[in-house]
């Protein structure tokens, strides 16, 4: 029974690193350039969760509180405004340029959202609000966190939704022919630009969204963001650079490292076992367990 | 269709080419006229394919590249491309990790039931494609990509076609079945401008053969290529 709710954990929170490292890639590919300013996306969801619990509360009635799914449209709002931003100020000016220059203009970035928040909020830990309330209930003879089951279907949800829209659309085929070939799919009459904002601002509200699922269980704090990015850095290069399935089970295989190890020793262990067996991954396979072919991106 | 006296012909006037110092297209002009096949001839590097993608907008150039009336010379590629222009390259580059139907419909406007129609066009005439619809384009033989590739410009029905070397590496049943499609698409009304190196084939189908050299337009020599 344990062993069942310790899965239920790192499900849930290989769903919010889903979520994450999806975002990472739709970015990744895009543009072919890594976001580094994506893991303070994850950071600017939480605290986004945070600002709008405050506004909503000053035109609640006092004593009622507010569930944190309220929260999600206008998060994702928020967020993908960032990625806007984010593609505007640091990626379409110098996407010509060598990518080491998106490398330092996205973290020059990300460091700009970071003392941002820490200006505006503080550097201590936060919390957003839980998804649809606390407490446990049975599911499947499994006393269940509501928090994890909410995550989970949260996360279900929007990795549908995305799924549908690059897999039945003319727009989700547009964004996998631009992924593939982004000058073929200029020369189709594709408007490249309008798709790489897309992918900003799609995959800085899936990070947001991630951040307002984390923000309750772990908190939040501005300088969150490198320890996420590398979270989604490493669940891209474990399930094979450019894949959104790759990614997501990436994502659930660092998740049940992470919840397996601390269940039996510590959460510091945990993260650092986590690096030594990210390296010796890279070692036997060097493209990743599940490393596929660039012809199969997105 | 018939040739049809909306469909525009494309005229280029002193176009130029530079890849740095380097000059692949000087002064070049030329008109490719609805309902016909014009075959740009020429030696590897001799410009054919640097002048289809200044046409296009994939490389700068300068001088004057008009449909119809319209100048297209400012425009940016996708503006071209909404304007009548549809390109096949060298090489096809077809999308691998689509699929076969994939492929045909991203290249299609707006409205699925217009891209449907276009869709079953395409399939029409490449009819070997139709039971590959689901695969992904990168499982299919050399010369079922290149008939995807041609299709996939159809998708647009544009007024001009241009196909950079569309025979390279095809087998000679293939390269008829390819320029029995380029004859279809002309006799339809579209213009069409082929950079081909195959001598045979640009005589085959070719109503008009333009010689390339070193990135000049040679004078009139028709019915005749030196390669």
């Amino acid at each position: 029974m344990l062993g069942a709710q310790l899965a239920l954990n790192a499900v849930a929170l290989g769903a919010a690193y889903a979520l994450v490292a999806i975002g990472f890639v739709l970015v990744l590919n895009a543009t072919t350039a890594v976001n580094f300013a994506h893991g303070e996306s994850v950071v600017a969801g939480g605290f986004a969760a945070v600002a709008l619990t405050g506004a909503l509360a000053m035109l609640l009635p006092a004593g009622n509180a507010i569930p944190g799914i309220v929260l999600l449209p206008g998060v994702l709002l928020l967020t993908a405004l960032l990625g806007l931003a984010i593609a505007a100020l640091a990626y379409l000016p110098i996407r010509n340029r060598p990518p080491v220059s998106v490398f330092v203009t996205t973290i020059a970035f990300g460091i700009i959202v970071t003392n941002g928040l820490n200006a505006a909020f503080g550097a201590a830990p936060r919390a957003a609000p839980a998804l649809l309330g606390t407490g446990t209930i049975e599911f499947l003879g499994v006393t269940a966190s509501r928090q994890s089951l909410a995550i989970i279907a949260t996360a279900v949800v929007l990795i549908g939704a995305l799924a549908f829209v690059l897999q039945r659309t003319q727009l989700g085929r547009q964004f996998r022919a631009c992924a593939q070939d982004p000058e073929m799919a200029r020369a189709l009459g594709i408007r490249l630009t309008r798709i790489t904002l897309l992918a900003f601002a799609l995959g800085t509200a899936f990070a947001g969204a991630a951040g307002l699922l984390l923000a309750h269980q772990f908190f939040v704090t501005p300088s969150d963001g490198a320890g996420l990015i590398l979270k989604a850095y490493i669940a891209v290069v474990i399930g094979g650079w450019g894949s959104l399935r790759g990614a997501t089970i990436g994502a659930m295989l660092i998740a049940f490292f992470e919840v397996g190890v601390a269940s039996i020793s510590s959460q510091p262990l945990a993260e650092g076992l986590l690096y030594v067996a990210v390296l010796l991954v890279l070692l036997v396979r060097p493209d990743g367990i599940f490393g596929e072919p660039q012809r199969l991106r997105a | 269709m018939s040739p049809s006296q909306h469909i525009n012909a494309l005229q280029i006037e002193g176009l130029t080419v530079r890849h740095g110092g380097v000059v692949a297209v000087a002064d070049a002009a030329l008109r490719a006229a609805p309902g016909a096949i014009t075959c740009l001839v020429g030696m590897n590097g001799a410009g054919k394919s640097s002048l289809l993608r200044a046409i296009v907008g994939l490389a700068a150039s300068e001088g004057d590249i008009s449909l119809g009336t319209r100048n297209l010379s400012r425009l940016p590629i996708e503006a071209r491309i909404h304007a009548g222009i549809a390109y096949v390259p060298e090489g096809r580059r077809v999308f691998p990790g689509l699929t076969v139907g994939e492929n045909l419909l991203v290249a299609g406007p707006s409205g699925a039931r217009l891209r449907r129609q276009r869709l079953d066009r395409a399939l029409d005439l490449f009819p070997q494609l139709r039971p590959r619809i689901q695969d992904r384009a990168w499982q299919l033989s050399g010369g079922q990509q290149q008939m995807l590739a041609i299709g996939r410009a159809l998708m647009a029905e544009p007024d001009v076609y241009l196909l950079d070397e569309p025979t390279l590496g095809l087998a000679p049943q293939i390269i008829d079945d390819v320029a029995g499609s380029l004859r279809q698409l002309a006799e339809e009304g579209a213009a069409i401008l082929v950079a081909e190196q195959n001598a045979g084939f640009a005589e085959r189908v070719a109503d008009e053969i333009v010689t390339i050299q070193t990135g000049r337009i040679m004078p009139d020599r028709p019915g005749r290529i030196d390669t």
